[in-house]
This record gives C-alpha cells, structure tokens and sequence, in this order.
C-alpha cells in the first residue's frame, strides 16, 4: 500500500497468531438473527481529530474510519487479500488495455440521488486530473481514462498493460458523489467540510454533527442494500476523541464506550481478554513490518553486509516478547502466508546466528577490533509514534551489537521520520505496511528504481524484468510464479528484510455484537458493513 | 508550578538591607549550618537528595543495566522483581535507578547552565543601568512565552537526545534565575560598599565578581535548586511527550513507554514508582531550598 500516512499509521499496533488466519469472519447470517433497525447509539473511541473529510485525499485514520462510512469503494477485501464485491458486483478486462466494472443499482446517495456508473467514472478521472496526494491517485500509474458506458457499467482505459490495477483502484479508490464534488474547481482542494449543507454520502451513516476535539456523529442512513434487512441497525454511530489508547481502555471499561477503533498493543490484548464485559476480536494482518539497508551506503551495498545484518536479528525473539506471539514469520520474504496463493514456503526466515554474521563481515573485508567490533556503524531510524518498532529497535541493536555490528538508533516523532524516509537520510529503515495486498503493485512500488517505497534503493535488472512481466501477466499462476522468483531474489540478496506480519486484536464491549472483522486496522471491526450490522445483546 | 512556588526573591528583597554580605562569609555559612541542622525538614530533604545521587553514581552495582528484554511481561511487584516488570519484562527497580542518573545529569546541567547565564545577564544588567531596561524586557518576554509548547517545538525540531533536552530546558529557565537574582543584585548595586569599590577601580569586571556576584551568592544557591527540581520536571515532562532521549532511561521515558504500551491503566506500578522518585527530588529539592533560605536569614536565627 502505498499512502504512508495510513499505512504506518498503523504501527501503534497489535496482533495476533497464524490462528487468525483461519479465524472467520462473523458470517452476514450471524446478525440477522438480532435485532432489526433500532434507536441504538454505538459510541466507538479513536485517538485523533478529523483533518479531511475528503476521502480522496491522503488521510489519517480517524479521516479514513469516518470518511470509509460514507463514501464506498467498489470492492473490499476478504482475510487472504483477494477483493470481494462491494459497490462493483463484478470487475475485469475486455482487452490488454481495458478495464471494466459493473455496479450495483440500487445504492443511493444521502439526499436521494442514485450512485451511477457516471460518478465512478467522474471520480476516477478527476482524482487522475486534480492529483490530490493519497493512495488514490497512487494507484492510477497506468490510467488513461474512465467512461460510464451505461448506468451501471464503467470502463477503463489504461495507458499500458497493467493486470492489477482495476482490482487496485477498486479496492483503494473511494467513490464520490458527482454532483457535490464537481462544484470545486479541483476535487484536491475541496476540503468537503459540511460547510455547503451537510455531506451527501452512500454509506450506512453520514455525518451530522461534529466537535472538534470532542465527538463526530454520524446518523443512519435509512436505505442501505449492502447490509442484512437494508437498513443499518445503530440510529447513529459516534466517534469519541480520546488522548491515547489507555484512556480508551478505561473508557471502555467504564461503559463510557462501546468499542476502540484502534488496535490494542500486544501488551494488553490478555489482560482485556480475560476483563469482564469486554469481547477481543482478532483481525488478519494483511500488511508487514520489515527494516530496509540503504544501498546507497556504500558498505549495505555489500551483499554480505546485508546478509550479517539479516542473521544478526533475534525474530523469534521480537515476536515472542514484543509482539506477544501475535505476529506470524512470512519466512523473511515479501509473499506474506496470508496471500496464500502467493506464498512460497521454500523461503525460510533468516536464522539468527552471531557467529555467521562475523563470518559473513570478515568475508566482505572487515576486521574486527580487540573488542570484537566491526568498524561499521549503520543509524536505524523509526517512528517514536510507532511504539512496536520503537521496542524491537532496541532488540535488534543489541543483538546485532552481540555480531560485533554498532547500530545507532535515531528514533524520532512521525513527521521528521517520514521526511528523513522521503529523502533517503538513513542506513537502516524500520517500519510498516497496513495493507500489502497486491504483490505485483508492492513490488513495483518497493523494489522497482525510482518506487514510492523503494528505501533499499535497489536496482537489480533481473528483479526489474521480473516485475515488468508480472505487471503485465494475466494468466494468474504464471503471475504466481513469476512473482514467487521476484520473491527469491528480494529474499536472497536481502533486498527487503520483512520480519512478520502482525495480526491485530480489536476490543468492544460485550454488550454489542454483531461486527463483522475485515483485515488490517483500517478496516477492522468500524469497516461501513460491520457497524451497519452490529447490534446490542438482547 | 511558578506561581505558588517559593519566592526567594521576595524573601531576599524584603531583608537585604540587612543581609549579611560576602565579607563574612565564613561566618555566616557557619551560622546558616548551625541552624540549618536543626531543620528536620532540611535535614531529611539533604538526605534524600544525597541518597539520590548515590543512587546515580552506584547504579551500576545497584541493578544490571535494563536487558533489551525478558520473559516475565508485566509482571507485578514481587520479591523477584521488586518494583514489578514492564511490556517487554524488563525490570522497573533496574529502570527507575538507571533513570536516576539520567535524570540528575539533565537536573545538574541545565540548571548550571541557566544559572551561569542568567546570573550573568542579571548582574550585567543591574550594574550597567542602560542594559537593565533591555534585559527587563527580554527576561519578562520570555517569562511570558508558554515554555512547554515551545520546548516540544525546539525538542521536535531537533531531535530528541540529552543534550536537546539539557539545551531546551535551559534556554526556558534562565529568565527566571535572572530575574531573582536581579532584584537582589539591584539593591546590592546600591550600597555604600559598591560605590567605596567605584573608588578603587574602573574595572567594572573586577567589581561585579569580587563584590556583587558574593553578595547575590545566597539566592544563586536556593535559585540552583528551584532550578534543578523545574529541570527534572521538564525533562520528564518532554520525556513523557515521547521527546525525551529515546535511547537511555530516564524516569520521563519508564511514563512514556507505559503510555505507548497501552500498559497505564493496568499496570500501576509502572507509574507508581517513577513518579515517587520524581517527587522525592522535586519536593526535596524545593524543601531543601525553603530551610536553607529561613537558615540562612539572620532573623529566624534564635541564638
């Protein structure tokens, strides 16, 4: 995924087992047995204000939770990665440089117009004109144009040959109501504040009434096809703003809230499991938290150097403690096991060995001192903000101490870390990805030179083609297969360190159920079917 | 905590005219001792300052270094681990004894460094008149300033290490020191013995560090406190803001971690026992403070 904000957004996280995998979904049927349509208020905590009700702007979460409950995406996605149907009823290509989707076509904006094929179409070629910066657009590379060929029916012109991105602009790209937004001369400088009469969206909710600094309300919206019985149960859903998450957890406890939009740190996921009145939902993660070797120094240019650093990290470790067993090992390679079509189990995770990493300094010319230390000193940089990576920054230095290796650790507030990332000012990145649920656009945007996310600054011709090609196949297991050799080669040049994917646990109170889990923080239990469907315990 | 700390300005101001002044300096430390023990408030705060930087300096043989990490999670206190474990097992008593160095070096350095610049500007300032109106201005500017948001800027803008917070902590609690020692130095300017010392040199240098600076020499001492205590409360503070050194212990960061672990609400004693020590060394620091001031007056000594 390619917008940071949202994604290393993220890193306050949590997590959970390989179980999770398997752990289903609340089935849409468990909910029909409740309660229908009632004057319920769910009241769910988050930890920061709205900046933009935008939704085609890059945002952070409480923009993303609240803006993802009124304006839809054309699909969402399941625990494995692959999208599933949510305004598009079905999606594909008619040839090499076509795309097309069929809506849906009975979903209604808020003031009673209907969602046509002409507002996804609009709002694709406006975020494509007007640039706003966010993921959106980040995924419109290979665009050319989109037309409403009828009511329900979009098509897609690309510039090039591109196999992912109609299920990529479907799954990031929201949709947004045509005749609201074209008023503003460039839809990346509509603030879509309320200011002109209230919002107008097709979500279960739209927001009514908001406090800065206090609450945001959002009413139900009467007519809703995507959920059970077509209406959304709650009357109204209220975000809280909170100042961090203990403050969250005690308003839960209290009954002052009837859910936490974040993740809970590792930490705390047994303690509220075993707190009375409290439920601890697992959700799948769908992204990975790696560290990167900036190539550019010109010892991690040195493949060997790379590979010390690799075998100089105590996973398992970092796992066990920091991560409290809740993150899975993807085997040190950027094919997650949650993209179970893609992984490749023949990769396995870098053992950690202090002895070989020695080896592997003295083999790429480093002698070590008296003391045992190698004449290197490589800065890691990582997000304070992001209080998992800030702990295991401290265990990957000591460990990599332990091979003689000085690792100096540069933790610093969010803003300056995504700026020092920007600009490639660091030795060793350390970070996160929410959702990383294409390989073929990962990659492209990690490992291909001049990518968004390319911070090992790798360029290995025989990777590059690798991607080109995968970009371009369209026969699904010659794209698994040439992916999984892209995979190899990222794996054993030490192109990416990735060192777990984290699954994360949500809390509500005991009182409601009903929340149906969707992977990833940004969609978890708040995803618009979820809370369109969770209902009080009778 | 400004407003409803201890002034000793204007304790001091209030008795200067009949201070002792630096020429019986001998004597007077002697006196000021000879009441000062009998203070059991002073005495205790003396002790528990004393004991703190034992603590700092013996932390190596007090507790190993914190571990990176360990498989007791949160683990409440117990005999094993006295004052409990943290989100990653390591151990607080270990954590809060390494944080006392931490904390009594930014205490030391900063209020050394406020303390010499502003002692400085405000002798400067009270002895040279055509100053004193500049320096009135500036002191009372910053004084005005909001401190805490301006030192989450500078910390934010820099970057988080000791001496950031050692600089930033500084640069906010000069004003104060100046305008203490100000208000004594005034007063000092204006007494015969200056003007006699006018007589004997021209050197203004020679005058304000063989007659002035002695003479404001008592506030100096209480104002090193005051500031000392008000540094260990930035510095956790900004700590706590995740400003702090993220790299070394110090009691700010034991808060700030138990905040981003989410681990506050349930773990008390992750809070608990950093705080105490910061109460320890605010209160004794500022008690400490108040009975060497009342020692030092002439008047509370019952002879």
């Amino acid at each position: 995924m390619r917008k940071r904000s949202l994604v290393i957004a993220t890193l306050a996280a949590s997590v959970a087992l390989t179980l999770s995998a398997c752990a289903p979904s609340a089935p849409p049927e468990a909910s029909s047995s409740a309660a229908a349509a009632g004057n319920d208020t769910l009241t769910i905590a988050t930890t920061t204000d709205v900046v933009n009700y935008n939704p085609l702007i890059g945002n952070s979460r409480s923009d993303y939770w609240i803006t993802n409950l009124m304006y839809p995406h054309l699909m969402s996605i399941d625990d494995t990665g692959k999208k599933t149907p949510e305004l598009a009823t079905e999606w594909g290509y008619v040839d090499d440089t076509t795309g097309y989707y069929v809506i849906r076509d009975d979903m209604k904006w808020s003031d009673g117009e209907p969602v046509t094929a002409e507002d996804v179409a609009w709002t694709m070629n406006a975020v494509k004109k007007d640039a706003p910066s966010g993921t959106f657009y980040g995924q419109l590379a290979n665009f050319d144009s989109a037309t409403a060929v009828s009511d329900t029916r979009v098509e897609v012109k690309l510039s090039k040959p591109d196999s992912s991105i109609i299920e990529e602009i479907g799954f990031w790209g929201n949709v947004v109501p045509k005749h609201v937004f074209e008023k503003a001369a460039s839809v990346a400088e509509f603030p879509n504040d309320g200011s002109d009469g209230g919002w107008v969206g097709a979500g279960p909710f739209t927001l009514t009434k908001v406090q800065v600094g206090q609450s945001y309300e959002l009413d139900r919206v009467e007519d809703y096809p995507l959920v059970d019985g077509g209406t959304p149960i709650p009357a109204k859903v209220v975000y809280r703003v909170f100042p961090d998450v203990n403050t969250e957890i005690l308003a839960l406890q209290s009954g002052e809230v009837d859910a936490i939009a974040n993740a809970l740190p590792p930490a705390q996921v047994d303690q509220l499991k075993n707190s009375p009145g409290i439920t601890v939902e697992e959700v799948t993660g769908l992204g990975y938290a790696h560290m990167t070797y900036n190539m550019q120094n010109p010892d991690l240019a040195k493949l060997e150097v790379r590979q010390a650093l690799a075998h100089a990290v105590d996973y398992d470790a970092i796992r066990t403690v920091v991560l409290q067993d809740q993150a899975v090992s993807t085997g040190s390679s950027p094919l997650m096991p949650v993209l179970s079509d893609y992984y490749d189990d023949s990769l396995t995770e870098y053992e950690f060995d202090t002895d070989k990493a020695r080896e592997l300094m003295e083999k790429a010319g480093y002698t070590a001192d008296a003391n045992g230390n190698f004449p290197v000193s490589f800065r890691l940089i990582y997000s304070l903000q992001d209080s998992v990576t800030s702990q295991w920054a401290q265990l990957v230095k000591d460990s990599a101490a332990e091979a003689g290796i000085t690792i100096e650790l540069q933790g610093t507030e969010r803003n300056t870390y995504l700026a020092q990332t920007n600009k490639g000012d660091f030795d060793i990145y350390a970070g996160n990805f929410a959702i990383m649920d294409d390989p073929v656009t990962n990659f492209t945007l990690a490992y291909l030179p001049g990518g968004a996310i390319n911070y090992t600054y790798v360029d290995d011709p025989q990777l590059n083609d690798l991607i080109a090609q995968g970009a371009v196949t369209s026969d699904q297991d010659e794209k698994i297969d040439i992916m999984r050799q892209a995979a190899k080669i990222v794996h054993d040049n030490v192109y990416d360190n990735i060192m777990y994917t984290q699954n994360l646990f949500f809390a509500h109170s005991d009182k409601w159920d009903g929340f149906i889990t969707q992977p990833s923080e940004l969609l978890s239990i708040v995803n618009p079917e979820s809370l369109a469907s969770a209902h009080k315990v009778q | 905590m400004t407003s409803l700390e201890f002034d000793p300005a204007a304790t001091a101001g209030m008795s200067t005219p009949s201070e002792p002044v630096a020429t019986e300096s001998g004597r007077a430390g002697l006196a000021t001792w000879r009441v000062f023990r009998r203070e059991p408030l002073g005495i205790a705060s003396l002790v528990i300052l004393a004991l703190l930087i034992v603590v700092a300096i013996a932390a190596p043989l007090l507790a190993p270094y914190p571990a990176s990490y360990g498989s007791d999670v949160l683990k409440p206190p117990s005999l094993q681990y006295v004052f409990g474990t943290d989100s990653l097992g390591r151990d607080v008593l270990g954590e809060v004894i390494w944080g006392t160095q931490q904390s009594l070096l930014v205490a030391i350095a900063a209020s050394v460094i406020a303390i010499a610049f502003g002692t400085l500007v405000a002798v400067l300032g009270a002895y040279f008149k055509k100053l004193d109106g500049f320096i009135s201005v500036i002191v009372d500017l910053t004084l005005s300033l909001p401190v805490l948001p301006l030192m989450i800027l500078v910390a934010a803008l820099v970057g988080p290490s000791t001496a950031t917070i050692i600089a930033v902590v500084a640069a906010f609690s000069w004003p104060e020191v100046t305008r203490l020692v100000r208000s004594q130095a005034l007063t000092i300017v204006n007494l015969p013995y200056v003007d006699a010392a006018r007589l004997m040199t021209t050197s203004p240098l020679w005058i304000i560090s063989r007659h002035i600076v002695p003479a404001v020499t008592p506030v100096i001492v209480v104002s090193v406190v005051v500031t000392a205590s008000r540094a260990v409360l930035s510095a956790a503070g900004l700590a706590f803001l995740g400003l702090g050194d993220p790299t070394t212990w110090s009691w700010g960061r034991i808060l700030y971690e138990a905040q981003q672990s989410g681990a506050m609400s349930s773990a008390w004693w992750l809070t608990l026992f950093p705080s105490i020590a910061i109460l320890l060394l605010v209160l004794s620091a500022t008690l400490l403070s108040i009975a060497y001031n009342d020692a030092r007056n002439p008047r509370n000594r019952a002879r």
